[in-house]
């Protein structure tokens, strides 16, 4: 009997105790590192960059701030990329006036301009194809697997990373639907 | 941190490797678990695979259901091998209700059934910390302290390491507890601690989501779980030990 007492006694000052740290590690400055810090990952701002297409137009990540942002590494010889261009391409076409912007980043380093030429005229590209000629943005992005497509939102923030391929179209529509339709903060 | 791991031509994604691991050793122990009960091996082989089907079909059946109109454009992509195309939760609704189906339907006993599976849980919980240490997500609050790791422009806790480090105490807990405990207290303590270590270390994250203002969500339904665990074993502590080879 008094043992159980003693238990009641033990659990009730743990429930109280474990009231009290939530209130004393409560984030007062607003939440989390969320969006303040670039890192190439969820819930961080996009790293930002500066690349030119091989006619020479320059596109930085930092100016399309308000669009939803859909950043794809790839390369010519990469059979999932190619795969999943396609999608990409059909899904670019539908949402480019809803604000969509698909940044394709030639991972150059490991490729090279004549395929990457035929690859755009191949599968008949309409979106930005930069080029990472040094492999600046493959590691400001931790590149580990071609393709990875990193979807940021109208705020600058990552909002989700697809390391692998091919992504079917269906995946791409539903993440960037949801993307669309969030107001910029 | 380390999503992938490159072997020779192989990809392998380590934070989904961590996980099928998880799953196997769980069952494995779990199983061992549910013979010293005296349940058949494989009733309990059986349920897990009926609620991880569930959990998988419901998860995805969910997410088109809930996105329909995209689907209807491109039916095929309903059987995608793509695993984001998923309602996390919808599935684990599928999961659970298929799994207490399954044991309702072979007369399986609720509280020994649960007990029998919570190293089977708890493992899952080490694997959960050690998939969120590979993807990096989970990731800690900025800190001065020298054990900070430095990660996302920061240095930080190291968040995934207490969270798996938890894990694995509360699964030594679990495995060192006797089978002639009251039925369902092995589950029980097994969520309180769980709730417990979530509540304390929750604090130490840099990416909770917050309600209230500055409160972190996942120590308020952490806190409700702790509670309520402890009341269900306040009332359940009299009741009698698992009774050995008695069901099917």
């Amino acid at each position: 009997m008094q043992q159980t007492s003693r238990r009641r006694a033990l659990y009730a000052t743990l429930l109280l105790m474990g009231a009290l740290w939530i209130f004393l590690s409560a984030d007062k400055t607003g939440a989390s590192t969320n969006g303040r810090i670039p890192a190439p990952q969820e819930g961080f701002l996009a790293p930002d960059f500066s690349l030119t297409t091989m006619s020479g137009e320059t596109y930085s990540l930092s100016a399309l701030r308000g669009n939803v942002v859909v950043v794809n590494l790839w390369a010519s010889w990469c059979l999932p990329c190619r795969a999943e261009m396609p999608a990409i391409q059909r899904v670019y076409e539908k949402y480019k006036d809803a604000g969509l912007v698909v940044l394709a980043v030639n991972s150059t380093s490991q490729d090279n301009t004549a395929s990457v030429d035929a690859f755009i005229t191949e599968l008949g590209l309409t979106f930005p194809v930069v080029m990472d000629y040094d492999g600046k943005v493959a590691n400001l992005y931790r590149l580990s697997a071609l393709p990875t497509t990193f979807f940021i939102g109208r705020d600058g923030v990552i909002r989700k990373v697809t390391p692998g391929g091919p992504m079917s179209e269906a995946s791409l529509q539903a993440t960037i639907q949801a993307l669309l339709a969030e107001e910029a903060r | 941190m380390f999503p992938i791991l490159h072997i020779g031509p192989l990809a392998v994604q380590m934070p989904g490797l961590f996980l099928l691991v998880g799953i196997w050793v769980g069952l494995t122990l779990a199983g061992k678990r549910a013979v010293a009960y005296g349940f058949k091996s494989d009733s309990l082989d059986n349920l897990a695979i009926t609620a991880l089907v569930a959990f998988i079909l419901g998860g995805r059946i969910i997410f088109v259901l809930t996105n329909l109109a995209i689907f209807r454009n491109k039916p095929l992509d309903i059987f995608s091998l793509n695993l984001d195309l998923f309602h996390p939760t919808g599935g684990v609704l599928a999961g659970l209700l298929a799994g207490f189906a399954y044991g309702r339907s072979k007369a399986l006993p609720l509280w020994p059934m649960l007990d029998a599976l919570t190293p089977f849980f708890a493992t899952m919980m080490v694997a959960l910390g050690l998939s969120h240490f590979a993807s990096g997500a989970a990731f800690g609050r900025e800190t001065s302290m020298p054990w900070g790791i430095d990660w996302n422009g920061a240095v930080r806790h190291p968040s995934q390491v207490y969270e798996s480090a938890a894990a694995l105490f509360i699964l030594g807990l679990v495995l060192g507890r006797k089978t002639t405990a009251p039925e369902g207290v092995v589950f029980l303590e097994f969520t309180a601690w769980s709730a417990g270590a979530r509540l304390f270390l929750e604090a130490f994250r840099g990416d909770s989501t917050l309600v209230f203002g500055s409160l972190r969500l996942d120590q308020v339904i952490a806190w409700i779980v702790l509670a309520s665990a402890l009341l269900v074993l306040e009332m359940r502590r009299n009741s009698k030990p698992v009774e050995v080879s008695e069901h099917g």
